[in-house]
């Protein structure tokens, strides 16, 4: 009896042992609830005092870090060593957990912390080759003294940080999910840098395409996927003169190049895609009120918290710069420093080629190369994944690059052809050296020298400084193509089918002060045909045309204008194509419902703002109609790849009668005045189901939403009150958006302001976590503090002043 | 008397090595505490309950009010709770039952050998 005494005891240590341990997915709930060490340890006191002093080794001097009422940190040190080293103990000071997962995302090793259910992402990750192309630019970067010392410091900083850190003083994230963080390399930081290249290069039409060219009539194809859209206002302004070409014209090689899809090639259903975009631009000093140039830029990128950036301005005896970096990579990205400006926007240049692989029969080790057989390269992957034994993927690599899809991991649609992969993120490049020299650049010609070491992801860069130059580059590094080539999958076994010369940097698309007096990019085509290289890419154009059209007319322009054309919701694709649609339906019997919708349709002035019923009403419409017209035609194209909105739109001015606006499921033959009204009157129908439910107010139905990026509502907003949509400038989609505004004034003392829909805290325990949020979502901006580049700082300006002190 | 002492001993020693040792310390801090006072069963469960739900609430409620609830609310959402104050409650009960039960095993841990 008396041992009976014992069973308490093991009660007890059960209840420990099991609120101790991760269980179902569920986080260990005794440690997490632990007021002291567990989550209650990152409510941060809203009056924290971040005014310290620590002594860190490896520091070489003292560096200050002086904090604004926002939490940007301005950093003065005295060498770029320590410089780096502090930029790296404050990024993962604030922003430690989405440093760590953002590369493992890249990396392929998100299975690693969170289980099975990611396994596919992750071997997809290792399949594209991310690891192979940040080894590569890795070497590169290692091999230049400049950025060697950047990324050694920059990781010894983090990994300082780190090993300061108990369990108690882990980013929440960490307790929630079970792991903890790990080492910091400088790998990291090149993953960090391909995850971006990823991101704005990774999307590729050439499947689809391919897919479509053989099953279209070709007249057809031309027609509803034309190589660039007409009317296009490129990046570099049409009329603008081009060098010839110090590169040959390489002949078009015979059809034994291209590669042919089957139908039976494919085995399952399609997914959708979503494209990306930004908008920059720059007025000279003759179209701005104070007469020197104004600079804006907002690149559009996934909405997340923690922010995908974090603001800082970073002083050394030679460098005074302020923007937006992005935590896992030391330096500032876009910004601008006490001489020059510059924004980005994403260039969409096609630098992602596919090749059909050729294996040799009964020989998995080889393929058919130019009549050779030639063995893979082999690259084992190992996957940890939590819970569970590793997996094992090994990847053949051939002359163009890995394959990435084969009988054993399918491509888009099921595609079961084994697929090499030719990307320019592969490459060695180094694109922070850009970033060193842009940082520290004073004029144009030391930008120019800069921006030369950006080759991938390619963007449209644009430039003005305080002397009253204006400039826009098309920035990166590009093939010399034959024409089409790699725009479908090519022949993997013709050694004619290979990226042959890149194209000098020197003669990439740029202006310098056009007469027009200023210069713009928003993911459009980047020239007119007079470029004398051939290239594709995935080009959108109604953004461009709205800013164009705008800053053609502007004169004398504030900075409050800037503000509101960043703010525009002023849709193109509506104004072009309503009154069309409102000419089919408005003569047909309607429901009195109809009738009262299509009023408020023929009175919109077109505008998608937050709480206006007809932008929901014409965006629905819109959406309908257009899966209408194409969903029957296109259901089984991998990847959904449907005619461009843009086409789309062109097609509805100039022909009524394409024979593709027949429903190929009915019976009957329709024409696009039944596409019309059926689309109407599916709209009227949405809308009665969105009274009753979310409400139809614009902002209600599209919802868009910040997510944290381990998808936790509880940490996330959503449903924010932000007008736009992809195609207006404000471009606020539902999980997409403007990810940083940025106007910036090159008066003789910089005038610049800047918003980003986050906070510079990553912890969703403290005040600085979604701080500017309801400013970006009202349009509202910040005075950005431009501190001048000294050892004292006015104090008032100054909220609180870390020291970082060598340790002794 | 002792109950009271015991439960005080047990809040201020777990607050003190719980910033040394992992948050199971709290079990063994009730379980030996209530081993040597010798408390009877009952109140051996009490006092490691109301010992350890004692230092956990006053921890928690000193972090939450400096904090202005931002994260008691976050977490509330995230654990389907409707009000901060709630995810207070649940910290709390889950420290005074782990308590509990430990000064429960020390006494009766104590009554094999007495």
């Amino acid at each position: 009896m008396r041992l009976l005494r014992i069973v308490p005891l093991l009660i007890t240590i059960v209840l420990v042992y099991v609120l101790n341990k991760p269980i179902l997915g569920l986080p260990a709930f005794g440690k997490l609830l632990d007021p002291i060490n567990g989550c209650w340890a990152n409510a941060e006191d809203v009056n924290n005092n971040y005014t310290q002093k620590f002594s860190l080794q490896q520091l070489q001097h003292p560096v200050t870090i002086w904090f604004d009422d926002r939490l940007v940190p301005h950093i003065h040190a005295e060498n770029d060593h320590d410089l780096y080293f502090a930029e790296g103990y404050i990024h993962a000071y604030f922003r430690l957990w989405q440093m760590d997962m953002e590369t493992r995302a890249a990396a392929g090793r998100v299975s690693e912390v969170v289980g099975k259910k990611t396994l596919k992402f992750d071997r997809t990750q290792r399949r594209k080759g991310m690891v192979f192309g940040a080894e590569n630019s890795l070497r590169v970067m290692e091999a230049d003294p400049r950025t060697k010392t950047m990324l050694d410091a920059y990781t010894a900083g983090i990994n300082t940080y780190i090993h300061s850190l108990k369990y108690r003083n882990y980013p929440l994230e960490y307790k929630l999910l079970g792991f903890a963080p790990e080492q910091w390399t400088n790998l990291k930081c090149a993953l960090l840098l391909k995850y971006m290249a990823d991101d704005l290069t990774g999307y590729t039409e050439d499947i689809p395409l391919t897919f479509l060219r053989d099953m279209l009539p070709k007249e057809d194809f031309d027609l509803l996927y034309p190589e660039k859209i007409s009317g296009s206002t490129p990046v570099i302004p049409t009329g603008t003169h081009f060098e010839p070409a110090s590169l040959p014209t390489i002949p078009v090689p015979d059809d034994s190049v291209w590669t042919h899809l089957q139908p039976g090639d494919f085995t399952d259903t399609r997914k959708e895609h979503d494209g990306k975009g930004s908008n920059n631009w720059v007025l000279s000093g003759m179209r701005t009120q104070s007469g020197v140039p104004i600079l804006c830029n907002d690149p559009h990128l996934g909405l997340n918290l923690p922010s995908l950036w974090y603001e800082a301005q970073l002083q050394t005896p030679d460098m005074n710069v302020y923007g937006v970096s992005l935590p896992g990579a030391p330096g500032i990205v876009i910004g601008f420093n006490d001489s020059i400006s510059w924004g980005f926007t994403n260039n969409y240049r096609d630098v992602k080629d596919f090749y059909a692989v050729e294996q040799v029969k009964n020989d998995s080790n080889s393929y058919w190369f130019d009549g050779k057989q030639v063995p893979f390269v082999k690259r084992m992957e190992h996957i940890a994944i939590k819970g569970e034994p590793d997996f094992i993927d090994t990847i053949n690599y051939t002359i163009q690059g890995p394959v990435i899809y084969d009988e054993h991991f399918h491509g888009p649609g099921g595609l079961k052809r084994p697929l090499a992969l030719c990307w320019m993120a592969h490459k060695s490049t180094n694109e922070l050296l850009a970033l060193y020299l842009l940082d520290r650049a004073k004029g144009y010609t030391e930008y120019v020298d800069a921006i030369f070491n950006f080759q991938c992801p390619a963007q449209n860069m644009v430039y003005a400084d305080k002397d009253g130059n204006i400039a826009i580059w098309g920035q990166g590094q590009f093939v010399n193509k034959w024409k089409e080539q790699g725009r479908f999958i090519m022949n993997g076994a013709d050694k004619d089918a290979l990226w042959k010369e890149m194209i000098p940097m020197k003669e990439n698309p740029h202006v310098l002060n056009p007469p027009q007096g200023y210069v713009s990019s928003a993911n459009q085509s980047v020239t007119d045909s007079t470029y004398p290289y051939w290239y594709n890419g995935y080009f959108l154009e109604f953004r461009a045309w709205r800013i164009n059209q705008v800053l053609g007319e502007t004169k004398k322009a504030t900075v409050q204008d800037m503000f509101n054309l960043q703010n525009d919701t002023y849709s193109v694709l509506a104004a072009n194509t309503l009154p069309i649609m409102l000419r089919y339906v408005r003569n047909t019997s309607l429901t009195p419902d109809e009738k009262k919708y299509l009023n408020k349709l023929i009175n919109w002035r077109y505008f998608l703002s937050a709480d206006d019923v007809a932008a929901s009403l014409y965006q629905i419409w819109w959406d309908k109609l257009y899966r209408d017209i194409w969903s029957d035609d296109f259901e089984k194209v991998p990847d959904n790849l449907w005619p461009l909105p843009e086409r789309t739109m062109q097609l509805l001015q100039t022909d009524s009668t394409l024979k593709y606006y027949d429903d190929k499921n009915t019976p009957a033959v329709e024409g696009l005045k039944d596409m019309m009204v059926r689309s109407y009157k599916e709209t009227i129908d949405t809308i009665g189901k969105l009274e009753k439910t979310t409400g139809v107010e614009w902002y209600k139905v599209k919802n868009t939403t910040v997510e944290h990026l381990a998808k936790l509502p509880a940490f996330s907003f959503a449903n924010l009150k932000i007008g736009g949509w992809g195609n207006t400038i404000n471009a606020a989609k539902h999980d997409h958006g403007p990810s940083w505004r940025m106007v910036v004034q090159m008066s003789k003392d910089i005038e610049a302001y800047g918003v980003y829909p986050g906070g510079q805290s990553g912890n969703p325990g403290s005040k600085y976590y979604a701080s500017f949020l309801q400013n970006w979502v009202d349009g509202k901006y910040y005075r950005l503090l431009f501190l001048p580049n000294q050892k004292q700082q006015n104090i008032t300006d100054i909220k609180y002043t870390l020291t970082l002190q060598p340790k002794l | 008397m002792r109950i009271i002492i015991a439960t005080f001993f047990i809040a201020i020693l777990a607050f003190v090595v719980e910033y040394y040792w992992p948050w199971w310390i709290i079990a063994v801090v009730a379980f030996v505490i209530i081993f040597l006072f010798n408390l009877n069963p009952g109140r051996g469960f009490i006092a490691g309950f109301l010992g350890i739900a004692i230092c956990w609430l006053a921890v928690a409620l000193w972090r939450d009010t400096l904090n202005e609830h931002i994260l008691s609310q976050r977490m509330a959402t995230l654990f389907g709770l409707p009000h901060y104050t709630l995810f207070i409650v649940l910290t709390v009960f889950l420290g005074g039952l782990t308590g509990g039960l430990a000064g429960w095993s020390g006494s009766q841990t104590r009554r094999i050998f007495n």
